[in-house]
């Protein structure tokens, strides 16, 4: 015993100096940074039975100059995104998981496509956190990722921008992660719903006010990630953009919502519709609405917002009471400006605030209209109706959108 | 003998009850039970309580370990063989509690995809802590009290503003799974075995038992509310979400400015998962030197890991393969080992025989 005792500290040494050398001989698994990259933004298009991922990519680069980072669009395809994202690695030389995927782009051409067929490789086990943000696009998600944004370096962030927490907070976007969306289609309602981001050019504008927003059109780009595999990225340093910079940097405008039924694409919200079902379902803290009085146009700033859309049912007739309470400012109007008068506006006239309230119904019905036509349930309705009403759920769950009453209580009062 | 004290004991139920229950049992109790996941959990922990307040409260009427009680009733070779099957009961809970931290550590600490080769070396620790005497464990249950509260606060504050409580609607469903999930979760809960190892160990005074109670009780609040919390945010996806623990605070606004500075409290909180896996692994070796008279702990630590060492080798990837096991059969050892004979120790004989 006292021998085997005599040779534990050596033992002890031997494996501190294995440890050592393991220490400084392995990298352990650990990355270099200048040998790896991550996926940032990732947009999906299908074509036929294959889905193409085209994905933007931070490749860090050796730097004093605080420039460090380039972005460039690498494309794969395959038949799930597992398998385009293996091209997309082969083509990188290195393995990114989804890890620092902050936005996922689906295009146009996956309204035909079961939504959840189309996304599932993100929710299996742990390939991707579900933070990331999803949003339908406009065209192609490809060209989309490859058009530089005029209100960010870097294509990924100017559409982040579209889908700050602000325009949220102001109700003017439909915000969605990829938590948010499998939630609502793995409940009872069977709806989810995104953004639905559109380009337009720089220095334009919808002629109209309003919620019209937006500007000219642009034109798809041919010259980018389609097709064959890896676009040209920028490599000129920090954040350039892709197309070598024969691209004009566009706009991105999310106003509208693409909504989903049973996996399935079920329309686009309008920016009106859109407004009214951020109302009903975000906590929304300051918002603009257009309304009309006699001759005038008002602008009017809504603060101190709540709205929600309450089911109930009551002796065995469903009934859903939308309730919004707002309180009203006067933002702008068109008429020649009196500075007398602007002191009055301060206490917004009961006219003006009637106008307001029947604008707010008017969306609110558009909502539950739009709803009702293509039976996505994208107010939980029959999620409430399970949760809280579950004795009643199998009698009313198929019918129920157009079976129930609806009453609105809109109350709009002067801020002062 | 050198005795721990109540204080530590009251700390290893409180912490070690938690972090045992982290890891892969939300993402378990989520797929089989749903939005009934708290009365799984509840039923596990209601019955687990009255049990560990019966062996506590067992303590204020003998001052005799286990092994002397069953000694004193059965002799010394029954006394020896029901420490030796105890020992391969010890070794048997920490086969899943080890792949859970092989795959946690893995999966949250790594951005690539790791090898084997980059947990082993978690046997050094393991090899090292648990060759320390029964003294250790009070000292660190000390060490991981300040570790454990920090980091919870700091997971729990960053998790409870994303929990929407309607997931939980509407309740008892299916009430049915809730009582199966339940039984098969039973090989989670091992507490009132860690207290009949403690029995005689510690100076028992009077509300002692009270406070040990209480404080299993704490650590059973833990794990609820983390379990509300995951499903609380997760709602029906929350089976496809591993690794629970790491997974409620990623909706922290402020983790979109600065990273995953959750991670700093996750690190942290490692550190007490693997004293937890340690004590069951120290239990095993105090079980075997009772059971074999042979009192060496660094050679039985080297051989209890080398055994686990090989395990983890040639089962490397059979993590789902384990997980069935123990939940479709291993739930009777558990059950037995875990609440019968604690509940059973009553009937030994308390008092030597001058008394």
């Amino acid at each position: 015993m006292k021998k085997i005792k005599k040779y534990v500290p050596v033992l002890y040494w031997a494996i501190v100096v294995a440890l050592l050398g393991l220490y400084f001989t392995n990298d352990f698994g650990l990355v270099d940074i200048h040998k790896t990259s991550f996926i940032v933004a990732v947009g999906v298009d299908t074509e036929e039975d294959e889905v193409q991922v085209t994905a933007q990519i931070a490749v860090p680069q050796p730097s004093t100059s605080g420039d460090s980072i380039n972005y460039i669009e690498v494309q794969g395809s395959g038949f799930t995104i597992a398998d385009a994202l293996n091209e997309i690695n082969a083509k990188t030389g290195t393995y990114p998981q989804l890890l620092f995927c902050q936005l996922i782009l689906i295009g146009d051409s996956c309204k035909d496509k079961e939504l959840f067929q189309v996304l599932g490789c993100f929710y299996r086990r742990n390939y991707s956190e579900l933070t990331a943000l999803v949003a339908m696009c406009e065209g192609k998600a490809s060209d989309m990722l490859a058009k530089p944004a005029s209100i960010a370096p870097e294509n990924s962030e100017g559409l982040q921008k579209v889908l700050s927490h602000e325009l949220e907070k102001s109700g003017n976007v439909t915000k969605a992660n990829l938590k948010t969306i499998a939630e609502a289609n793995f409940s009872e309602s069977k709806a989810c719903y995104m953004p639905y981001i559109q380009m337009n050019k720089p220095g334009t504008s919808q002629n109209g006010g309003g919620d019209r927003i937006g500007g000219d059109d642009v034109e798809q780009s041919q010259s980018t990630a389609s097709g064959s595999g890896q676009s040209n990225g920028g490599q000129g340093g920090a954040s350039a953009q892709s197309g070598g910079g024969q691209d004009e940097p566009v706009e991105f405008t999310a106003r509208k919502t693409a909504i989903f039924s049973e996996g399935k694409f079920a329309g686009i919200l309008d920016e009106t519709q859109s407004f009214a079902l951020n109302m009903l379902e975000t906590s929304v803290d300051m918002a603009i609405i257009p309304c009309t009085v006699g001759e005038t146009e008002y602008t009017i700033g809504l603060k101190g917002i709540s709205g929600k859309a309450d089911f109930k049912v009551e002796k065995g007739v469903p009934k859903l009471t939308v309730t919004f309470k707002a309180n009203a400012q006067v933002q702008g109007a068109k008429k020649v400006l009196e500075p007398h008068s602007v002191v009055n506006d301060d206490v917004v006239k009961k006219e003006v605030l009637d106008g307001a309230e029947k604008e707010l119904k008017t969306r609110f019905e558009n909502l539950i209209e739009i709803s009702r036509k293509t039976g996505c349930d994208m107010l939980g309705i029959r999620k409430q109706l399970h949760k809280y009403y579950y004795k009643y759920y199998d009698a009313f769950k198929d019918d129920v959108l157009n079976r129930m009453e609806i009453s609105y209580k809109i109350e709009v009062i002067s801020t002062n | 003998m050198t005795k721990i004290s109540c204080r530590q004991i009251c700390f290893i139920m409180l912490i070690y009850t938690a972090v045992s229950k982290f890891i892969i049992y939300p993402t378990y109790l989520s797929y089989y039970t749903g939005r009934d996941l708290l009365f799984s959990a509840l039923i596990n922990f209601a019955v687990q309580g009255v049990i560990v307040w019966s062996v506590s409260y067992l303590c204020s009427r003998t001052d005799k370990t286990f092994f002397g009680l069953l000694k004193d009733t059965f002799g010394n070779i029954f006394a020896r063989i029901i420490f030796g099957l105890f020992a391969l009961f010890f070794l048997l809970a920490t086969i899943n509690p080890l792949f859970e931290q092989k795959l946690y550590v893995h999966d949250i600490f790594y951005d690539t995809v790791p090898s084997l080769m980059i947990f082993l070396p978690v046997f050094f620790f393991l090899v090292y802590a648990s060759a320390k005497p029964f003294l250790n464990i009070g000292r660190c249950a000390d060490i991981c009290l300040p570790l454990f509260l920090l980091s919870m606060l700091l997971i729990l504050v960053m998790s409870l503003h994303e929990v929407k409580f309607d997931n939980f609607l509407p309740v008892f469903t299916q009430p049915k799974k809730i009582f199966s999930s339940s039984l098969a979760s039973v090989f989670r809960f091992i507490e009132p075995a860690y207290l009949l190892m403690f029995m005689g160990r510690f100076r028992y005074k009077k509300g002692d038992a009270a406070k040990i109670t209480i404080s299993y009780i704490g650590g059973a609040v833990f794990v609820l509310v983390v379990l509300a919390a995951f499903y609380g945010i997760y709602g029906d996806v929350a089976p496809t979400r591993h690794f629970a623990i790491s997974k409620i605070s990623l909706f922290f606004p402020a983790i979109d400015l600065v990273g995953r500075i959750d991670l700093l409290a996750l690190y942290v909180l490692e550190i007490t998962m693997l004293f937890a896996l340690v004590l069951n692994i120290q239990l095993a070796i105090e079980c075997i030197a009772q059971c074999t008279g042979y009192e060496n702990r660094a050679v039985l630590s080297v051989a209890v890991n080398a055994v686990f060492f090989l395990i983890l080798i040639f089962c490397d990837n059979k993590y789902n393969a384990i997980s069935t096991l123990f939940s479709k059969w291993m739930w009777i050892v558990f059950l037995i080992f875990a609440n019968l004979i604690p509940l059973a120790s009553w009937f030994l004989r308390k008092k030597n025989e001058e008394d």
